[in-house]
């Protein structure tokens, strides 16, 4: 992942988390309401963040029709 | 030149001279017969068709395809007398089968050579990241083939460093030039985590570039892990079969690079839904846990109150049994006052108060 991808994937893999807290033993319901907001959140910014992100495309100067 | 006398190293060297100067490079097509490899170098057959033969020679280094007897080649050569053995022939720089059947056999005895030495085995292959962030890419820039990769890896996926190497992707020259690029890839101090080369579709011709030995074998050799998308889905070439993972097209091997950012975001979005489902149901099981526990509290309470009303009853006939109001009903009366003669005494009944006078009081 690039560093450009970087929060994208952090941002996915806390997600992921959230959804694991959310079917572990560790579940308690009064944290469960601002966990839940916390992902909905999430999921909005993963959404903005992939949807600006660009590629750099370059092409190599160097020729390849000769001899190295 | 009648009147010149010359050595025989002298008419060699003219004639080679002449030879040089007049056909620098020729291009012959022919058939192959009596082949040769000696000492693991040396390659040597002759080239004929109906009327005429002609002995030839090259370094098995040059040979960039299996040929055998009976293979229509053409050769890249240059004509010239060896002067140690009296011997004209054509000093070959390059070799490729033509026709149809002469392709197949150069490719499928060039795929029995890899496969052989277990280029092709499942384990040699590696996997390719998930989602890379950093790709090289070998093709020609002047291509479709590079624009729809670029449009459809646009379209899925940023935030790519894309560095692209610009080669000839058919004839001659292409197949050198892609192996000069993937060495290049392979040299740069920070590695591109995956090395794609495409090509759009073309002839069995045009697609020879991708059954190089050469080629195979660097393909092979990259420390990169390969994607290799060549042709359409019915192309296969060594190329392809050589490297990591194979892409049908160069459409498909943009969307095998990358994960497709819709697919990523719709993921995200029901990651937190079901998070939202998973909180309603532990809300309501939490509310049916109380609610079971209200009901088990009003069922002991219940249980209570019965098991109450029911020594109460018990204990109402008891009184009930004794209450003078009940002895009184079944006639007898209720007797107040001194017992002696003379004495007032108030009687009372079920249903009336008397009052009376003791006339006499006797032992029993």
């Amino acid at each position: 992942m690039s560093e450009a991808n970087k929060p994208v994937q952090e941002k996915l893999t806390q997600l992921s988390d959230l959804v694991a807290w959310f079917q572990s033993p560790s579940f308690k319901l009064e944290e469960a309401v601002t966990k839940y907001k916390q992902a909905e959140q999430l999921a909005e910014e993963i959404e903005k963040d992939l949807t600006k992100l660009k590629n750099d495309i370059r092409v190599v100067k160097k020729k390849f029709d000769g001899d190295e | 030149m009648e009147n010149v006398q010359l050595t025989v190293s002298d008419f060699v060297a003219l004639v080679n001279q002449t030879l040089e100067y007049a056909y620098p490079s020729v291009s012959v097509i022919g058939e192959v017969a009596e082949f040769r490899v000696s000492q693991g170098k040396w390659v040597s057959f002759k080239l004929k068709d109906d009327d005429a033969i002609v002995d030839c020679f090259m370094s098995v280094y040059q040979l960039r395809i299996p040929i055998e007897n009976g293979m229509k080649i053409m050769v890249v050569a240059a004509p010239r007398l060896n002067g140690k053995w009296g011997k004209f022939s054509l000093n070959i720089r390059a070799v490729k089968p033509v026709g149809e059947g002469s392709i197949k056999k150069g490719f499928e005895l060039l795929k029995a050579k890899l496969e052989a030495e277990g280029l092709f085995a499942p384990e040699r292959k590696r996997v390719l990241p998930r989602v890379p962030s950093r790709i090289g890419v070998i093709t020609s820039t002047e291509s479709a083939a590079y624009a729809d990769f670029c449009k459809i890896i646009n379209e899925r996926w940023g935030g790519l460093a894309v560095e692209v190497a610009h080669t000839q992707v058919q004839g001659d020259p292409a197949a050198d030039q892609i192996i000069r690029a993937i060495r290049y890839f392979n040299s740069l101090e920070v590695l591109p985590e995956v090395l794609i080369i495409i090509r759009g579709g073309g002839s069995a011709e045009d697609l020879m570039t991708f059954n190089d030995e050469l080629l195979a074998r660097e393909i092979a050799s990259s420390r990169i892990p390969t994607l290799v998308g060549v042709g359409h889905e019915v192309d296969h070439t060594l190329a392809d079969m050589i490297a990591d993972r194979r892409a049908a097209t160069p459409t498909n091997a943009a969307e095998m690079l990358v994960p497709d950012r819709q697919e990523i975001i719709r993921a995200a979005h029901q990651q937190a839904s079901s998070i939202g489902y998973l909180l309603i149901q532990a809300i309501d099981q939490n509310a049916l846990r109380v609610r079971e526990q209200l009901d088990g509290a009003y069922r002991r309470i219940r249980e209570r109150l019965d098991s109450a009303f029911e020594r109460l009853a018990t204990v109402r006939v008891v009184i009930a049994q004794v209450n003078p109001e009940n002895v009184l009903k079944r006639g007898y009366a209720l007797l107040t006052g001194e017992i002696k003669a003379g004495a007032s005494i108030e009687i009372e009944t079920y249903k009336s108060y008397v009052s009376a006078e003791v006339k006499d009081v006797r032992s029993k």
